[in-house]
């Protein structure tokens, strides 16, 4: 499956040009929110005053892609928790008006699916589509539901693929409560040395359209496998199995693109991946530039584009070791050592 | 209160309520048709008003015949609202 176009929103200046030309921008607090671009030239106001802001900023990064690739086959979208704001503030109306009527704009922009039926909508697309939700796996459910669509296409075809994720401020102080976020402040450009408890917590919106027509492509998605509940050797099984399917040695890989997200409790998972590597294996981290979120890894998948595209060399947000442009890499990422994925993309020209 | 503090009063959940986003209460007209205006609000702004209605001034709108008669413009609102207010 080939990657033609990609956008982000996200805690970086990834909507325009800022952030691949050197740009880094720093979070100082707990909460790494995006930078939102101005929606009023895209997005009616009608439509825009109701959305809750998973399903706008998914708009807004869907909306270029959609533009400049018209004839797409379908949207597929992976989210664990859709618009969550909305949902707890439905949630919360139905405690404070003691089950009397509610609105129904939280309860509609809440649901997972809305963003891929707004974006349907807006597109005038009625072609395939689906939302996965399945929590830290929900975008790499969605990318394998695209691989086999695609897969069994005869004629060359194209889809929206994306993942979206917000913050919601109740949530994170639920969050905070369960030891889920760190306690201590700590800017985003030293996230990843800081062994303590917990994470910080991320948003952001990420699309592409992946295409089983290699013309003009930014890079290939070669393969992925999940994991859930494994054991370390189930790990390093699982990455044997990965790599021979796809006639690969480890030292073959040129980077390794980490979810490391400062959490000691559960970064020994990526220490000991690494280790399975040559010492020479370039390996980078991405959570530094966004937080951690469920969907994150398809904030990855962006970054890797970039990278195949020989983009963010010397970048001062790349936090590793980045000595080459690489041309086959390998994600991986989990969720609190439950859900664990690997991603493997290569360059076109291989 | 009176009754050009209750219309503003009204105005003020309305924005907040549809979340009209670079309204101002000013730019909102007390006689202009809230489905055909320019504030554009469609059927499911019709549920979000019966829902401000019973929340703030505790108004239960049932019969959908009677609603079309009320949720006219902002003027034959806020005289339903004089009228049958239970808080």
């Amino acid at each position: 499956m080939f990657i033609k176009d990609f956008s982000a929103i996200s805690p970086q200046l990834t909507f325009s040009e800022e952030f691949v030309n050197g740009d880094y921008k720093i979070h100082v607090n707990n909460t790494y929110t995006v930078f939102e671009p101005s929606y009023a030239e895209t997005i009616p106001s009608a439509l825009l005053r109701r959305m809750g802001k998973a399903v706008r900023m998914g708009i807004g990064a869907a909306l270029p892609l959609i533009k400049r690739n018209e004839k797409l086959d379908g949207i597929v979208i992976g989210t664990a928790n859709g618009g969550l704001e909305n949902c707890i503030n439905f949630l919360n109306q139905i405690i404070d008006y003691e089950e009397g009527t509610l609105t129904p704009t939280h309860f509609v922009q809440s649901t997972p699916n809305a963003l891929a039926g707004q974006i349907a909508l807006m597109s005038s697309n009625t072609g395939y589509n689906v939302t996965h939700v399945n929590g830290a796996l929900a975008f790499e459910n969605a990318l394998l539901d695209a691989m086999m669509f695609l897969e069994v296409r005869d004629k060359k075809s194209s889809l929206l693929l994306g993942a979206v994720e917000e913050i919601s401020n109740y949530n994170y102080n639920i969050d905070q409560l369960a030891g889920r976020y760190k306690v201590a402040k700590v800017s985003n450009d030293k996230l990843i040395q800081t062994k303590s408890n917990g994470s910080v917590c991320g948003e952001g919106a990420t699309m592409f359209v992946v295409s089983n027509d290699s013309a003009n492509a930014l890079a290939e998605i070669i393969d992925l496998k999940q994991l859930n509940f494994p054991k370390e050797s189930d790990v390093k099984n699982k990455l044997d199995q990965f790599l021979s399917d796809n006639g690969l040695t480890y030292a073959a890989i040129d980077l390794l693109v980490l979810g490391t997200n400062g959490d000691i409790q559960f970064d020994c998972w990526y220490d000991t991946v690494k280790s399975f590597f040559p010492l020479s294996t370039d390996a980078i981290y991405y959570k530094n530039l966004i937080g951690e979120y469920r969907t994150s890894s398809a904030f990855a998948v962006y970054l890797a584009t970039q990278l195949l595209k020989g983009e963010l060399q010397n970048h001062p947000g790349i936090e590793g070791q980045l000595t080459k442009i690489p041309k086959t890499i390998l994600i991986y990422n989990q969720f609190e050592g439950v859900q664990h994925s690997l991603i493997l993309l290569k360059d076109v020209e291989l | 209160m009176n009754r050009e503090e209750v219309k503003n009063e009204f105005k003020a959940h309305l924005i907040t309520y549809l979340n009209l986003l670079d309204i101002t209460i000013e730019q909102i007209k007390d006689n202009e048709p809230l489905f055909e205006g320019d504030l554009g609000l469609d059927s499911i702004d019709s549920v979000e008003l019966i829902v401000l209605l019973d929340r703030e001034y505790g108004i239960k709108i049932k019969n959908p015949t009677e609603g079309r008669q009320i949720l006219i413009d902002v003027d034959t609102i806020v005289d339903y609202i004089i009228l049958n207010r239970t808080k």
